[in-house]
């Protein structure tokens, strides 16, 4: 993997409408890393899951939420970070089993309970490269 | 931004057909699901959907198809979903739906 990380932020508001957008900015830059198609449509599901469950819980002391896309030269890294210390460990493994199966078989890597100041973190290697 | 969603409902023989054009994601499922469960309980028919023009669908709009179905069978009828791209069918598979759904 290459050292260097681009980092290209998105901050969006808790509105469902807006989701889309995270999938927009997915597209672009997964292209710029050289993911094919099929890659790039899975890497926006896996996105997307996570944003609608953000947007879902909402938050009453912040209005917005921000993804990080990390690029490498053949992989992506996607975090999600916000400022209400109560979006942490937001999927339940009862109530949201799609999205989790969705999320989990579509990247490479997922941290869905981040120990760290993230809520979740996910990664995906360029094919021929892991 | 979204390309949104938009159907079209037709009858086809004894059945109801709705092709879906465009996405289903959290912003457009609760049109989606007014659809789909209004469609069911009016008609009370077998239940075509045709996925040919769907783009996009994540874990929201397969969970209101889950629901739909529950709604059919209490019916005595099925959801058969046709022309599933790719992208879409692999989701299926994922989450084990294509053994719950008829898909054509």
């Amino acid at each position: 993997m290459n050292s260097v990380c681009d980092k290209i932020e998105l901050t969006l508001p808790f509105k469902a409408e807006y989701v889309s957008v995270a999938r927009l900015v997915a597209s672009g830059v997964c292209n710029r890393i050289g993911f094919d198609i099929e890659t790039i449509e899975d890497i926006k599901v896996a996105i997307s899951e996570v944003c609608s469950k953000i947007v879902s819980m909402g938050s009453k002391i912040t209005d917005n939420y921000t993804i990080i896309y990390g690029v490498s030269e053949n992989t992506l890294n996607v975090e999600f970070v916000c400022d209400d210390p109560s979006i942490k460990c937001i999927f339940d493994e009862e109530k949201d089993g799609l999205a989790i199966s969705i999320i989990t078989a579509l990247m490479d890597n997922v941290v869905l309970c981040d120990k760290s100041n993230r809520i979740i973190s996910m990664s995906k290697v360029l094919e021929g490269n892991r | 931004m979204s390309e949104g969603l938009r159907f079209v409902e037709e009858k086809v023989d004894d059945s109801v057909k709705l092709s879906l054009f465009g996405e289903v994601d959290i912003y457009t499922s609760q049109e989606l699901k007014e659809k789909l469960y209004s469609i069911v309980d009016n008609n009370q028919t077998d239940l075509i959907i045709d996925c040919k023009e769907l783009n996009y669908i994540d874990s929201t709009g397969l969970g209101i198809f889950v629901g739909a179905l529950k709604k059919t069978k209490q019916y005595g009828k099925k959801i058969i979903i046709t022309s599933l791209k790719d992208n879409i069918k692999k989701l299926f598979i994922i989450t084990g739906l294509d053994k719950v759904f008829v898909i054509e």
